[in-house]
């Protein structure tokens, strides 16, 4: 369950995105990650997730070197993430949406029909929880933004992962929205899960994490808990630019 | 295989990879300017052989003066096409779907030269075209170097444009980021039409060249899609320098292949390469920024 | 590992208090289309294989074995281009390598015939997934690229391996069936086209409804979020594109026994590849129904201007294309259906319709319902 980057080094060009970064998330709380725009943390989530290479170091997970695994296998090792921009399966329904997901699946389940059993079940259930479940039938593209959000969750709580990264997900939503994310993501944790957020909103990062990561220009420059993070003299220098 | 011979079949690549340099940048433009795959590309090059034919046989034009007549004709079509036909696809599956109506204007392109042109094998002689030079016991066919002085001409003009005009740098600003060079002021809308008229007119220039240097017949073009797709997979999409590079590249392994095996094998090289890039390589060897999965 | 807690209620097959009670009407109601699609499958199979009872005419049973061999391969194209939204104008390439292998295994006795067509679809099944783990390393306009040179490198491989093939020549081909009358062997073959017809649109309709197909599905509208649910996408997509080119082989495979005589460059052009693209799009590309009633309309009306204007064929097949796509990409058989949905919209999910109408507007009055109901304790 626990996340640790060491040296990671992703080049864009003439664009140094991450710099040689190195940080040990906590596992079984919930990591906030956070700094200017620019200073890597999307890239670190699309690295760890398998979406981009790396140029150089590497990211374990539960001692397991995750780096260069096709983004299905880090999928199924336990590992769910949102995305910045809320991205959704438009043309399936809501529920669709959520069967999807995948565990382990062998031949037999992948042939046996999907729109019947203990997976309608169970997503149906994960659609319950996040609020969405009059909506099963409705198409995706339909839903609201922050519906689209929620969507977004079911889906990846439904792969039952042990570590949940979510990308900026109180992005474009309103303060309601914002607290019904804020008490999925404190429920996930008492599941057990370890959540990762990169977030810009601080209420929301101050209020829910435990532990909170800083950073700047492609690497950590500081980690500790929020407290400890608001006074911290570099912080602040990042953030209010030298 | 002789020694004499593998230069014989080095030069002649040299001189056809020139032409499918020029073509192949047409094609890469469009990819640069709309993201879209312009497979009618080469049936524009057959029209414009063909067009070049008639106007040669019809008022004893040569064939390379028929030009100034082609490439204006073919610079506002690629404009009207662009404006009134692709410009109106549906954002959801533009990329797609202009690859299907691109195709579609292909197939009615080689359509109504089948029909106007029949079906049979035309060309054009010229008598300075005919005879080869001789260079130190190669011979070189004269029809295959006007071909590339006139490509090579064309090519050094388009970058000319590219780099240093006005134009280009709204061109070349609008194919890295159309928002943000909407946001300065550029009027991506024309940027795009010009572009695609450019494109065309490359079209028009490699028809002529085309029209000297062999014989064509309306369905040829499917073969040079094929092929310049190669070129462009392999030297990577959005890289005119790279599709380029490739062109001459592949131009010399199908000459050397033709000479020692056959034309057949000579085909597949292309193919060969395709599938060689797309293995380990899929972005292109020489690829640009742009090439990524598209 | 998660704890058992309350959320563990996520994990059992009962669904959780307060939540709806079985699966929505939506799901129901998409179970019993499936099921009602097999028996109409059934149906058009068996109205197919009657035709050559009515029709007694030898070119309008032509016309007949044409228009249901392209009912088959549209079907098969629509397995990967309807599911994983992969458009690929390469299915003639198999076409023609399917011609080619029970043209060059099968000898004169019937029996060899039958053999050479099974082992067409092994065959088939082989090479289509070794080149679609490659082909499918690229997406969108490449991956049309590569398959358009698929199509060529066929053409090639069959002009030059002469001694195999015999070359630009053409192969000769055994015959399936021994019926004396040309009508008659037409007849036959309407009816084996129209039984694999059943067969690929069973496939397609069982495939609809499985997880298999909604990880496909998922392919087609965002494949990296797909990949980020952990579904193995590539294997996915090479098994959908294994299964659709078999299909389009084998029916190459009948085609050679059919007219006796394999022709490279036919078998190998673009142009088939085309037909099937836009027979798909015009009847609908997510559709069950869409290739068949596209092949309905386009095999017809082909061999109309084949007939009567020859050399208008290739340009009326261009402007259809394109005007379907520029007017009507989504297709004929969506459009009716939306129309359909429009007038009646169905009964059951009125419950679904009202509450989504209602959340879409007001997903704050959702929310504060749900804080009402006793909430979980923040930690």
């Amino acid at each position: 369950m626990s996340l640790s980057v060491h040296g990671l080094t992703k080049r864009f060009g003439g664009v140094v995105a991450l710099d040689d970064a190195t940080v040990e998330f906590v596992p079984g709380v919930i990591n906030g990650l956070i700094g200017p725009n620019g200073s890597g943390k999307t890239t670190l989530f699309n690295i760890a997730t398998g979406l981009i290479a790396a140029d150089a170091g590497g990211v374990t997970f539960d001692g397991r070197r995750i780096t260069g695994m096709p983004p299905y296998r880090i999928a199924r090792a336990g590992i769910g993430r949102t995305f910045q921009v809320v991205r959704a399966f438009d043309r399936m329904t809501v529920l669709e949406n959520v069967l999807v997901a995948e565990r382990r699946t062998g031949l037999r389940e992948l042939v046996r029909s999907a729109i019947r059993g203990s997976e309608v079940d169970r997503a149906m259930g994960w659609l319950h929880r996040v609020g969405l479940d009059h909506l099963a039938d409705a198409d995706a593209a339909d839903i609201s933004y922050g519906q689209k959000k929620l969507l977004e969750l079911a889906a990846i709580l439904m792969t039952d992962p042990a570590l949940v990264m979510l990308d900026e997900p109180a992005g474009g939503v309103n303060p309601v929205m914002i607290e019904r994310i804020g008490d999925l993501v404190v429920a996930a944790k008492r599941n057990g899960r370890t959540v990762l957020i990169v977030e810009h909103n601080m209420e929301m990062v101050m209020s829910l994490c435990d532990h909170v990561v800083v950073f700047d220009r492609g690497r950590a420059i500081a980690s500790g808990t929020p407290d400890a993070i608001q006074s911290d003299e570099r912080v602040l220098q990042a953030y209010l630019g030298v | 295989m002789t020694r004499s011979l593998f230069i014989q079949s080095v030069v002649f690549g040299i001189l056809t990879g020139g032409v499918y340099a020029l073509l192949a940048s047409g094609l890469s433009l469009y990819f640069g300017v709309m993201r879209i795959v312009q497979i009618a590309h080469p049936s524009f090059l057959f029209l414009g052989a063909y067009l070049t034919y008639s106007l040669h046989n019809r008022f004893d034009i040569d064939p390379l003066l028929t030009m100034p007549i082609t490439v204006p004709l073919f610079f506002v079509t690629g404009m009207v096409i662009q404006r009134f036909l692709l410009a109106r696809l549906r954002d959801e599956n533009a990329a797609m779907m202009s690859v299907l109506l691109t195709f579609a204007i292909a197939v009615v392109v080689e359509g109504g030269l089948s029909a106007v042109y029949t079906g049979s094998y035309r060309s054009i002689d010229v008598d300075y075209a005919r005879r080869a030079f001789d260079w130190f016991g190669v011979r070189i066919p004269r029809d295959r170097v006007i071909g590339l002085v006139v490509a090579g001409t064309t090519l050094l003009v388009l970058f000319a444009v590219l780099r240093h005009s006005r134009y280009g740098r709204s061109l070349r600003a609008t194919m890295q980021h159309r928002d943000a060079a909407r946001l300065v002021g550029v009027d991506t809308d024309r940027v795009q039409a010009i572009g695609f008229g450019i494109g065309m007119s490359t079209a028009a220039v490699g028809g002529a060249v085309l029209s000297i240097i062999t014989t064509f017949f309306p369905s040829g073009h499917w073969e040079w899609i094929a092929k310049l797709m190669a070129i462009i997979v392999v030297g990577g999409l959005g890289s005119v320098g790279g599709a380029a590079i490739a062109a001459f590249v592949l131009g010399i392994t199908e000459a050397v292949v033709q000479s020692w095996l056959s034309p057949v094998w000579a085909g597949m090289v292309f193919y060969l390469f395709l599938f060689v890039t797309l293995v380990f390589r899929p972005q292109g060897f020489f690829g640009g920024r742009l090439a990524q999965r598209y | 590992m998660p704890s058992a807690t309350d959320d563990s209620a996520m994990d059992t097959v009962t669904p959780p208090v307060g939540g709806p009670v079985g699966s929505p009407g939506g799901v129901a109601a998409k179970r019993r289309r499936q099921a009602w699609n097999y028996v109409a499958v059934l149906a058009l199979v068996s109205a197919l294989a009657a035709g050559p009872i009515l029709v007694t005419n030898s070119y309008y049973r032509y016309a007949g074995v044409l228009m249901v061999m392209y009912m088959v391969m549209a079907t098969s194209w629509n397995l990967v281009g309807g599911f994983t939204g992969y458009v690929s104008l390469g299915h003639a390439a198999f076409f023609g390598f399917g011609a080619y292998c029970t043209g060059i295994i099968a000898s004169d006795s019937r029996s060899s015939v039958i053999l050479a067509l099974l082992a067409t679809v092994g065959i088939c099944l082989a090479v289509a997934a070794v080149i679609g783990v490659v082909a499918l390393r690229v997406r969108g306009s490449s991956f049309v690229i590569v398959t358009i040179a698929l199509v060529y490198m066929g053409s090639l491989l069959a002009q030059g391996l002469r001694s195999l093939t015999g070359g630009s020549r053409g192969l000769d081909v055994a015959g399936l069936y021994t019926f004396s009358t040309r009508a008659a062997r037409h007849g036959a073959y309407i009816v084996t086209f129209a039984v694999l017809l059943g067969v690929v649109m069973f496939l397609w309709n069982f495939i609809d409804g499985t997880k298999f197909g909604m990880g496909l599905k998922a392919v087609r509208e965002d494949e990296d979020r797909a990949q980020s649910l952990g579904v193995n996408t590539t294997a996915f997509k090479v098994v959908a594109f294994a299964l659709s080119a078999t299909f389009v082989g084998l029916a190459g495979g009948l085609y050679a026994t059919w007219t006796g005589f394999i022709d490279p460059i036919f078998v190998f052009s673009v142009q088939i590849s085309a037909q099937l693209v836009l027979m798909t799009l015009l009847g609908g590309m997510r559709s069950l129904w869409g290739p068949v009633l596209g092949a309905a309309i386009i095999v017809p009306s082909g061999e109309f201007f084949l007939v009567n204007l020859p050399e208008y064929h290739l340009v009326s097949m261009g402007v259809m294309l394109g005007t379907v796509v520029m007017l009507m990409p989504n297709g004929i058989i969506p459009t009716l259906r939306r129309l359909w949905d429009r007038r009646n919209p169905p009964a059951a999910s009125i419950r679904e319709l009202a509450g989504s109408v209602g959340a879409l507007d007001t997903d704050d009055a959702d929310v504060e319902r749900r804080a009402g109901a006793p909430r979980a304790v923040r930690a």
